[in-house]
């Protein structure tokens, strides 16, 4: 795997989120208005029942994940499909890259995905000279403004309609206006176009069936219908743990994954695809690939953080953290934001390079509460603390501070002697430090409290 | 037989999730409805595709100068479609019998006709009934095309079409 080792800067990038008034107006009611819509659509519901019984399903899937994998490669290359094994990132997007440089494709219209993301696909492909246009609204959005997504499902979400507004008249030639509906039909006319002129389109999955090899796949603006079924070449790419036994288990996950997400009762596409286009039929493309990523996460199955992949991606767990709900995604400096990018970050791009996310908690347990398959996210992220602390990854002064904390704690004389320096000790160490953070901090009372009792 | 129940709950869900349902029992009645949903009074008709491929569809009177063969080219697709979930108000579209599941998502309006003994109580139920053997395209249609992604206000017609009717049948 080609991993950084540098720290994500996440207290810098924290720092810079929350000067930033219109993102945090923008996070606060977004998240708000997603966490209302959930609460809505989950309250007349047998939610527990349901989550129970998606968590299983997935449990089940990662117990055998590797048999699932290969029942579902065996079915879909049944169906027609060429399926790729991909071990790491480089792999996954080369393999993708080369499909499509030997069709001699120049263009590509995609549907939302974030193991594309992950990857960095579109990256690859720009720089072997092919355009990789992003079909989703808000993933289009990001992209002509050469951002990323800053939330899984409504990646333009930091921004204002002002922001669009300004961005379509100085990409796309269009007198400035910062009406939503005008401004989608502005990009339904020009990515028409592209979905007309592809001829090849690539998509994730929200699943993949074991039993019959076939590939789900939600959207609201019917994107994803169109990519799937216009071009000839459909290149679908996606994680391993996106595997479900049968299409008997999809009915729990098609019930949790809108709801959990926005509140819906349905998406409005869904699309399940098995296989290419068989004789006699008009739909579907004529050769579809499946480039199936591991990118660790067969050894992921293995550890102590195996549960953060029966994650389904419904993004209900950003929408109802206290930090996620402030900062908003692109403070995190990765692919997956919130609770659970926290989790995923971590086992894939390893420690060194995550652990900065770790501060990003407040163990509210909000994420659990809401998750739809049931995913322990606060024990999760609590042993990933546990283990920052084991490998030594705290700032120095931190872990000297916290030695010497618990020293001064386990001896009654030093914590009471410790208790009567401070009030003394106080002015000295803000002359000392001239730290913003001593000034602000009140000096410590000079009884404590425990005293002014007795 | 589906019941009235069943039918009921599906055109309630259905409108739930913004489509427009209604139900006729007869032909006649089937083409009495239809000026009023596609809006036939409009000074320049819409281009109208209809597949003509099934019984009900054949049924179906459509002006000649407005017929159009050709989805990529029309306003309005009306077809028939394999079948309902009466849980989640969504209309099924299969590539079985060689349909071509895009004719319904290109023309900004879909008019589904619903066979009415085709209308499953539960996802469950319809999973079920193929999960051996899939077509090669499902689509659960639930609804018109929306977004959400300018600040969240809700938008239909983005990329597929902005009005889906839906005639049980
Ligand atoms: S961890 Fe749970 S709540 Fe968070 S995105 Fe995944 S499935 Fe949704």
């Amino acid at each position: 795997m080609s991993r950084s080792t540098t720290a994500i800067p996440f207290r810098v990038n924290t720092a810079r989120a929350v000067c930033d008034a219109s993102l945090r107006q923008a996070m606060d009611y977004s998240t708000r208005t997603f966490s209302a819509k959930r609460a809505e659509g989950t309250a007349q519901v047998p939610l527990e029942e349901w989550r129970e019984r998606a968590s299983a399903i997935r449990m089940q899937v990662l117990d055998n994940l590797a048999d699932y994998v290969d029942r579902f490669s065996a079915n879909a290359t049944r169906a027609g499909a060429v399926v790729h094994r991909a071990k790491d990132a480089q792999i996954a997007r080369d393999t993708v890259a080369a499909i499509l440089k030997d069709r001699g494709i120049k263009m590509v219209v995609k549907a939302k995905s974030m193991v594309t993301e992950e990857i960095h696909l579109n990256k690859r492909l720009e720089e072997i000279g092919i355009e990789p246009v992003e079909t989703d609204l808000g993933e289009y959005i990001v992209q002509i403004a050469g951002e990323t997504p800053s939330h899984i499902l409504a990646p333009a979400i930091h921004k204002s309609r002002k922001d669009i507004g300004r961005l379509f008249a100085d990409k796309l030639g269009i007198e400035y206006t910062d009406d939503p509906e005008v401004l989608t039909k502005v990009a339904r006319r020009v990515l028409r176009e592209k979905f007309l002129a592809a001829k090849a389109g690539i998509t994730g999955a929200n699943f993949a069936i074991a039993d019959t090899g076939s590939l789900v796949i939600f959207t609201n603006e019917g994107n994803g219908r169109m990519v799937t079924t216009l071009p000839r070449l459909h290149v679908a790419v996606l994680s391993v743990e996106k595997v479900i036994p049968s299409l008997a288990d999809l009915s729990t996950f098609v019930r949790l994954l809108p709801r959990s997400a926005s509140g819906q009762i349905l998406s409005s596409y869904l699309s399940v695809i098995t296989g290419t286009r068989k004789q006699g039929e008009t739909t579907g493309a004529r050769e579809i690939h499946i480039v199936l990523v591991d990118n660790g996460r067969s050894e992921i199955v293995k550890g102590e953080f195996r549960e953060i992949l029966k994650c389904i991606r419904c993004s209900a767990c950003m929408n109802v953290c206290p930090v996620y709900k402030v900062i908003g995604g692109h403070a995190y400096g990765c692919t997956y934001p919130g609770p659970m990018g926290i989790v995923l970050t971590a086992v894939l791009e390893g420690m060194e390079r995550a652990h900065p996310l770790q501060d990003a908690t407040t163990f509210c347990g909000a994420c659990v509460e809401v998750c739809p398959v049931k995913v322990p996210l606060s024990k999760l992220l609590r042993r990933l603390r546990e283990r920052r602390a084991e490998q030594r990854l705290t700032p120095l002064v931190e872990r000297l501070a916290m030695f010497g904390f618990g020293t001064v704690t386990q001896s009654p004389a030093l914590f009471g002697l410790g208790q009567r320096m401070s009030w003394s000790v106080w002015p000295l160490l803000k002359d000392f430090s001239r730290s913003k953070l001593f000034v602000r901090l009140p000096r410590p009372a000079r009884k404590t409290f425990k005293r002014s009792m007795s | 037989m589906t019941s009235d129940a069943v039918i009921q709950r599906f055109m309630e869900m259905a409108v739930k999730a913004a489509a427009k349902a209604v139900r006729v029992n007869s032909a006649a009645r089937l083409n009495e409805a239809l000026p009023s949903i596609i809006q036939l009074g409009d000074k320049a008709g819409p281009r109208i595709f209809c597949p003509r491929s099934t019984e009900k569809e054949k049924a179906v009177i459509i002006p000649e100068d407005l017929f159009t063969t050709d989805y990529f080219d029309a306003d309005v697709c009306i077809e028939e479609v394999s079948g309902a979930i009466a849980e989640t108000g969504s209309i099924i579209c299969t590539s079985h019998g060689g349909k071509a599941v895009q004719a319904g998502l290109l023309p900004s309006h879909h008019v589904a006709i619903v066979p009415q003994d085709r209308i499953f109580e539960t996802l469950d139920d319809y999973f079920e009934s193929c999960r051996e053997a899939p077509p090669t395209n499902i689509t659960l249609e639930t609804g018109p095309s929306r977004t959400a992604d300018i600040e969240l206000t809700l938008t239909v017609g983005v990329h597929g079409p902005e009005r889906l009717s839906i005639i049980v049948f």
